[in-house]
C-alpha cells in the first residue's frame, strides 16, 4: 500500500471519528522534471517530487474541502480536526451528499495506457543531450534574423488515490513527456515577433521529433513575420486547429453546471434546441487512449463516460456534476470536460475557403473575453488575411468580436486537419460573416 | 510555537528567532542544506522556505454553504552558476530531504564545491502591512457575518438582483529567504479579498458582474464599512449599467482611461516588457531603449513595492533583496527595468527588489508589485471634452501582452461612447488592443486623479501568479483599436 493512499486512508478514517458523515479523500504525488536549454547551454533545471492530501468533508450535512502537503502526523489530526470543526459553522446544503455508491466506478487504468513504465529511463544525462538537440535543430532552421531560442524540455508522473467513506477507493497514474521551443526574430522597425512550438504526450515515443518541432517552430514564425492590422472587415473566419479552444471554452463555461442553475449562462433554457447548422459536432470522450483529457473517473468518484455535447446542431446535455445536477433535477454527466473531440470534415480549411474573396485565418488570440451571461465576446486575435484561401497578409492587432450564439449559426464545415496534441481535438473550424476590427 | 508568538504587537514577525524552528531548520540545518546547494560548485544560491494557511469561505444561494482551508509548507532550493539556475523543491522539511533537494540543485554546476556562510544573520525588514487582528484568530464565526451583510446590501439595493455570490479568502504567509552570503529574511506576508457576483434581470433579460477588493491585511481591512459598501454598490451597478449597454463601434478611436483599474494598461504595455529577465535575452521591444525618450515628457511611470497595504506591497523581495518605489518611465524617459539577482548582475547596476516567485515550488524572476503612472495636471473632465469620437473605458477584467512584438489587450467590463465631448451610449464586453511603444507615444493628457485600484488582480507569468496592485489617473490614449461591432 502506498504511503499516500494509507494517508488518504486514515483521512477518511480520523474525520469519520472527529463527526463527519461523509468523507471523500485524495492523496497524491508526483515527479516533476524540467530542462531549460539556451545559447548552447542548459539555462534552468528543476527537478522535485512532491506529495498532498486533499479532503472533502460532510458534516451535519454541511460541506468544506481542505488539502495540505503538510503530511507530519500530528500536524494531519490537527488539520483534520480544525477542519471538522469549522464546518459545522456553515449552514446545511444536503444536496452535498455524496452520489450513490452503484454509480460510482473506475474504468480500466491499463486499457487508457496513460502511464509510460519507462519514466525516468532515459536519465539526466539523455534529458540534456535530447534537448541540446533540440536547440541545434531550431538554430539550423534559422533564417538570420534570430534574437533569441530556448529549447524546453519537462517529464511529469503524476499519481492519485482516491478513499471515500462509502468504500469506493480508485487509483490513477499517468506520464506525460513534452518539449518545444520559443523563439524571437528581429524586423526592421524594432519589433521582435516571437514564435512557438510546444508538444507533449502520454508516452515518450509519442513525442514528434527534434525536427518536426523545429519545422513547425519555424513555420509558425512566417506566419507572425511582418504584422500589422487591416481596415475592418466582415469576412469568413477560419479559426486555426490549434485556437479552437480559446474561441469555444466559454461555450462549456456557460454549459456548466454553475452557470446554469445561477441563470448566468447565454445556453439557459437552450439545451436541446437547434443552434448550428449540420457538422458541427462535438463528443467529450474520456476513454480515449493516451489522450491527454483522459481519466477513469471523476471528482465524484462516477465512472467515466463518453457523450454527446453537440450533435445534430443542439447541445445535448450541460456539465452537471452531482451536487448541480441534484440542484437541477437533473442526471448528473461529469462537472468537467476531458478530451474534446470536434468531429473533422474532408476538405482543407484552403478549398473551404477557396471561393471568398477575403477571409480571416485567426491562428491565435491576444487577450479578450467572453460575457458568459450574454454570449457576447470580443478578443485580439494574429492571423492571416486570406483571398481565395491563400495568405496575402500577416495580421496582429486586431480584434474579432460578436456572440457566440450567432457565432454557432454561422458555422459552415470542420476542415480535415483535426489536431490531436491536446485535450481539444478539433480540426479548423469555418465560420461565416465574422466582425473583424482593425484600423479604420 | 504558534505564529502568533512570533509577532509584535504592531502585527510584524519577530526576529530574534527563526520561525522555521518549529520544524526542525536550525542554524545548523540551514548551513548543511547551503553547503549541499554549492556542493557541486555553484556561484551562489539561496533557500525559500514557506508555510501558509488560506481559508475560503462562500455564499451562494443565499446560504453560507461551503469553506476551505489549506495548508502548504516547503522549501525552494536554488543554485545558480551565473545566470544558470539549478531549482529543487520539497514539502518535507527533514534534514534528509532539504539536503536532497539542495543537492538535485545543485547539479546545475560541475565544478568545485563553494563554500556555504558561517554567520547567519537576519536582515531587518519594514513594516509595510501591519496586522491588527490576525485571521488565523478569527474562526469562520467572524467571517460569516461579513459576506451576509455584503449579500443583503446587495439585495437591497435594487429589486431587480436576481442573485449574489459572496467569497472571502485571507491567508497568511511566513516565508524565510536564506541566501549564500549568510543574509536571512524572515516576513509575515498577509492577504485578504472579498468577491461580490450579482446577477440581475429585468424583462427576462440578465446580466452579471463582479467587484472586489484586495490587499495585505488582517480582518480590521473589512472594518471599513464604506469600503465594503462601496465594493457591494460596485457589483450591483455595474450588473445594471449592462443591461442597457450594447457594443461600440470597431476600428480605431481615441480612448480614455478611467482613473484606478486603467491601470492595466501600464502594466500590459509597459510593465511586462520593463521586467529585465526578457531585456537580458533581447526579446522585449524595451531592450534597447534605455535612457531613451519612449512617452510624452508629462508621463512618469512606476513600480513601487513600498505601498502600505496594497496587494502589491512586499517587506522584502524573494531574493531577500529590499523592495523599493522603481522609477521605470520618468518624464517620459525610460530609466529602469526591474531586476532579480540575475538581471541586475547581467546590467551591473543594483537589484530593485522584483524578484519574485508564486511559491516554493518556483524560481523567482522579476516580477512586477504596484505599477502605477504618476498624477499630471488635466481636468479629468476636460479629458473627456477633449474627445469627438471614442470611448471611455471605466471596468476592466484581464489582459495580456506579446513581449517581443509589444502587441498588449485589455478587456473592458463596461464604458462609454464618447460623442461630442460628453459620456453618451453605455457599452460593454468590448477588447482593445495596441503596440505597448506606439500607445505610450500616443498618450496625449493625463489627470490630476490618481487612483491605485483596490481590486484583487493576478499577474500571471510563465506559469507563475503573484498578487499586484494598479493605477492610473484618468489618461486619453490618442487611438486605440476598439474590438466593436459594425
Amino acid at each position: 500500500m502506498s504511503g499516500m493512499q494509507g494517508a488518504a486512508e486514515r483521512a477518511v478514517e480520523v474525520a469519520k471519528r472527529l463527526g463527519a458523515s461523509e468523507v471523500k479523500a485524495w492523496g497524491s504525488r508526483a515527479t516533476e522534471i524540467g530542462l531549460k536549454q539556451r545559447g548552447g547551454r542548459i539555462e534552468e533545471t528543476s527537478e522535485a517530487s512532491t506529495q498532498g492530501l486533499s479532503v472533502s468533508l460532510l458534516v451535519d450535512d454541511r460541506f468544506s474541502t481542505h488539502s495540505t502537503s503538510d503530511l507530519r502526523p500530528a500536524a494531519l489530526d490537527d488539520f483534520l480536526h480544525t477542519a471538522v470543526s469549522a464546518t459545522r459553522y456553515l449552514e446545511e446544503d444536503p444536496d452535498r451528499r455524496m452520489a450513490d455508491r452503484a454509480d460510482m466506478g473506475s474504468a480500466d487504468e491499463a486499457a487508457l495506457d496513460l502511464c509510460d513504465e519507462g519514466f525516468g529511463a532515459r536519465g539526466p544525462d539523455g534529458r540534456r543531450a535530447a534537448v541540446a538537440a533540440l536547440e541545434t535543430a531550431v538554430l539550423a532552421g534559422d533564417p538570420g534574423d534570430l534574437v533569441s531560442a530556448t529549447a524546453h524540455l519537462w517529464e511529469v508522473r503524476s499519481e492519485a488515490w482516491a478513499v471515500f467513506s462509502n468504500g469506493f477507493s480508485a487509483h490513477k497514474a499517468s506520464t506525460s513527456f513534452g518539449w518545444g521551443s520559443e523563439a524571437t526574430i528581429s524586423e526592421p522597425g524594432g519589433k521582435l515577433p516571437e514564435a512557438y512550438s510546444f508538444w507533449s504526450a502520454r508516452h515518450l515515443s509519442d513525442v514528434p521529433d527534434a525536427q518536426a518541432v523545429a519545422s513547425d517552430l519555424w513555420a509558425r514564425m512566417d506566419e507572425t513575420r511582418t504584422c500589422a492590422p487591416v481596415d475592418s472587415l466582415v469576412c469568413p473566419m477560419v479559426l486555426d486547429r490549434r485556437a479552437v479552444g480559446r474561441l469555444l471554452g466559454p461555450v462549456l463555461g456557460a454549459l456548466g453546471g454553475p452557470a446554469l442553475w445561477e441563470g448566468r449562462s447565454f445556453l439557459r433554457d437552450r439545451i436541446g434546441e437547434k443552434l448550428t447548422p449540420e457538422g458541427l459536432e462535438i463528443w467529450d470522450d474520456p476513454t480515449i487512449a493516451r489522450g491527454l483529457g483522459s481519466r477513469t473517473f471523476d471528482g465524484d468518484g462516477l465512472l467515466a463516460r463518453r457523450r454527446p455535447v453537440l450533435v445534430d446542431g443542439a447541445f445535448a446535455a450541460p456539465f452537471l456534476n452531482v451536487y448541480y445536477a441534484r440542484k437541477l433535477g437533473q442526471s448528473p454527466t461529469s462537472g468537467g470536460a476531458s478530451n474534446l473531440v470536434v468531429s473533422p470534415g474532408d476538405r482543407s480549411w484552403q478549398d473551404l475557403v477557396g471561393t471568398a474573396s477575403r477571409a480571416m485565418r485567426v491562428t491565435s488570440f491576444l487577450g479578450g473575453n467572453a460575457n458568459g451571461t450574454s454570449g457576447d465576446f470580443s478578443f485580439g486575435i494574429r492571423g492571416q488575411l486570406l483571398e481565395h484561401g491563400r495568405p496575402i497578409a500577416n495580421v496582429a492587432e486586431m480584434n474579432v468580436a460578436g456572440n457566440l450564439l450567432d457565432l454557432l449559426s454561422r458555422f459552415v464545415a470542420p476542415a480535415d486537419d483535426t489536431w490531436t496534441w491536446s485535450s481539444w481535438r478539433a480540426p479548423s473550424l469555418v465560420f461565416a460573416d465574422v466582425q473583424f476590427s482593425g484600423t479604420s | 510555537m504558534h505564529v502568533d508568538q512570533l509577532l509584535d504587537a504592531g502585527g510584524q514577525l519577530d526576529r530574534s528567532s527563526l520561525y522555521f524552528e518549529r520544524f526542525g531548520v536550525t542554524d545548523e540545518a540551514l548551513r548543511a542544506v547551503l553547503a549541499a546547494a554549492l556542493s557541486r560548485g555553484a556561484d551562489d544560491c539561496d533557500l525559500y522556505f514557506e508555510h501558509s494557511r488560506l481559508t475560503s469561505l462562500q455564499l451562494r444561494d443565499r446560504k453560507v454553504n461551503a469553506a476551505g482551508t489549506s495548508v502548504d509548507l516547503g522549501l525552494g532550493v536554488r543554485a545558480r552558476v551565473g545566470d544558470q539556475v539549478g531549482y529543487a523543491y520539497t514539502e518535507d522539511l527533514s534534514l534528509r530531504a532539504m539536503v536532497g533537494a539542495a543537492k538535485t540543485a545543485a547539479e546545475i554546476a560541475r565544478s568545485k564545491p563553494g563554500h556555504a556562510p558561517v554567520d547567519l544573520r537576519q536582515v531587518g525588514l519594514p513594516g509595510y502591512y501591519p496586522v491588527k487582528r490576525r485571521w488565523a484568530e478569527a474562526g469562520l464565526d467572524a467571517r460569516v457575518p461579513l459576506v451576509r451583510a455584503w449579500e443583503e446590501r446587495a439585495f437591497a439595493r435594487d429589486p431587480r438582483v436576481h442573485n449574489v455570490q459572496a467569497y472571502l479568502v485571507d491567508s497568511e504567509k511566513v516565508v524565510m529567504v536564506v541566501r549564500a552570503d549568510g543574509r536571512i529574511a524572515q516576513d509575515f506576508q498577509p492577504m485578504c479579498r472579498g468577491f461580490v457576483m450579482v446577477t440581475v434581470e429585468q424583462d427576462g433579460v440578465r446580466e452579471a458582474n463582479s467587484a472586489n477588493l484586495a490587499g495585505r491585511a488582517g480582518l480590521e481591512y473589512f472594518d471599513d464599512t464604506a469600503r465594503n459598501e462601496r465594493m457591494v454598490d460596485r457589483a450591483v451597478d455595474d450588473s445594471l449599467f449592462l443591461l442597457d449597454a450594447g457594443k461600440p463601434p470597431a476600428g480605431e478611436m481615441p480612448v480614455v482611461l478611467a482613473a484606478g483599474a486603467s491601470g492595466i494598461l501600464l502594466h500590459e504595455a509597459i510593465g511586462h516588457g520593463m521586467e529585465a529577465d526578457f531585456n537580458r535575452k533581447g526579446v522585449s521591444i524595451y531592450a534597447d531603449k534605455m535612457g531613451k525618450q519612449i512617452a510624452p515628457d508629462f508621463v512618469t511611470v512606476v513600480d513601487d513595492g513600498t505601498v502600505e497595504g496594497a496587494r502589491g506591497a512586499i517587506n522584502v523581495d524573494d531574493e531577500a533583496n529590499p523592495t523599493e518605489k522603481t522609477a521605470l518611465v520618468r518624464n517620459g524617459v525610460l530609466e529602469s527595468y526591474l531586476h532579480d539577482e540575475i538581471s541586475a548582475r547581467h546590467y551591473g547596476v543594483a537589484p530593485t527588489g522584483s524578484g519574485r516567485r508564486e511559491s516554493f515550488r518556483c524560481a523567482p524572476m522579476p516580477r512586477m508589485r504596484a505599477t502605477y503612472m504618476e498624477p499630471g495636471h488635466h481636468d479629468p473632465a476636460a479629458i473627456i471634452a477633449s474627445v469627438d469620437k471614442g470611448i471611455y473605458c471605466a471596468s476592466f477584467s484581464n489582459g495580456q501582452v506579446q513581449i517581443g512584438a509589444g502587441d498588449f489587450a485589455f478587456y473592458m467590463k463596461h464604458g462609454y461612447l464618447i460623442e461630442g465631448g460628453k459620456l453618451t451610449r453605455p457599452i460593454k464586453d468590448v477588447n482593445l488592443i495596441g503596440n505597448g511603444p506606439e500607445a505610450l507615444e500616443r498618450v496625449e493628457m493625463v489627470g490630476h486623479d490618481l487612483v491605485l485600484d483596490e481590486g484583487g488582480w493576478t499577474c500571471g507569468k510563465e506559469g507563475q501568479g503573484v498578487p499586484v496592485s494598479q493605477g492610473q489617473p484618468t489618461v486619453k490614449v490618442g487611438k486605440l483599436v476598439v474590438g466593436g461591432v459594425g
